[in-house]
């Protein structure tokens, strides 16, 4: 297996930080694939459902201020 | 064991078990080129076999522990029979083929681990285990991790 030279310690500080740069990179590619974490996406489909009712929220207040208004001419 | 494992993960069990088993995958592949380098199948000029040798030690070592804790998530979260039991219509073939890898990589490596450390006796038997474990690396990651990040 060894060839009866010492090992270089530059050699072998190189080949670890090979390894840490490997990981670094693989954490980014997979984080990248599977994208936000379980808390992220929840708040995200919270914040789209307050959307939503207010949304809702404030076409109701639209057709009864028309409702009103249609009365009100009728009244006139 | 469930709390703790989704406290320790904060709820992103899968995910953390599919960066972890990715990292141990690819960092596999560049253990066998570094007992290449180490055995003088692969020349470098810029490393050295005893070099490749030590780091191949000390990555394997920190290899060990990460695969030694991705393995008690999945044992301790998902468990064997919970596993199949549970897995999606027509996933079930899926699921036994990573449970039977991946329970089939921590048995040979640590019976590597053993090897290199106590009985290097058996020490002409390293490559074909080193290779062994590169292997079961694999299915284990494609019979799971692949199939999360690609299979939808």
């Amino acid at each position: 297996m060894s060839d009866g030279e010492p090992a270089r310690p530059i050699q072998l500080l190189g080949s670890i930080l090979v390894a840490v740069a490997i990981v670094a990179i693989t954490i980014a590619l997979v984080t990248a694939k599977i994208g936000p974490d379980v808390y992220t996406r929840e708040r995200a489909e919270e914040l789209q459902d307050q959307i939503e009712e207010r949304q809702e929220l404030l076409e109701e207040r639209r057709e009864s201020r028309e409702e009103l208004l249609e009365e009100r001419n009728e009244n006139n | 064991m469930d709390d703790l494992i989704q406290d320790l993960t904060r709820g992103n069990v899968t995910e953390v078990k599919v960066v972890l088993a990715s990292i141990v995958a690819v960092l596999a592949v560049y253990q066998v080129l570094l007992m290449a380098v180490g055995y003088g199948k692969l020349r470098l000029p810029f490393l050295k076999p005893k070099a490749a040798s030590f780091a191949h030690r000390s990555i394997g070592d920190t290899i060990a522990l990460i695969t030694l804790l991705v393995a008690f998530m999945c044992w301790g979260y998902f468990e064997f029979s919970d596993g199949i039991e549970h897995a999606l219509p027509g996933e079930e073939g899926r699921v036994l083929l990573h449970v039977i890898a991946g329970t089939a990589l921590v048995g040979v490596l640590i019976f590597k681990i053993i090897v290199v450390r106590w009985w290097r006796s058996l020490g002409r038997f390293l490559p074909f285990l080193g290779l062994t474990v590169l292997g079961l690396f694999m299915l284990t990651w494609f019979s799971s991790a692949a199939d999360y990040l690609w299979g939808g």
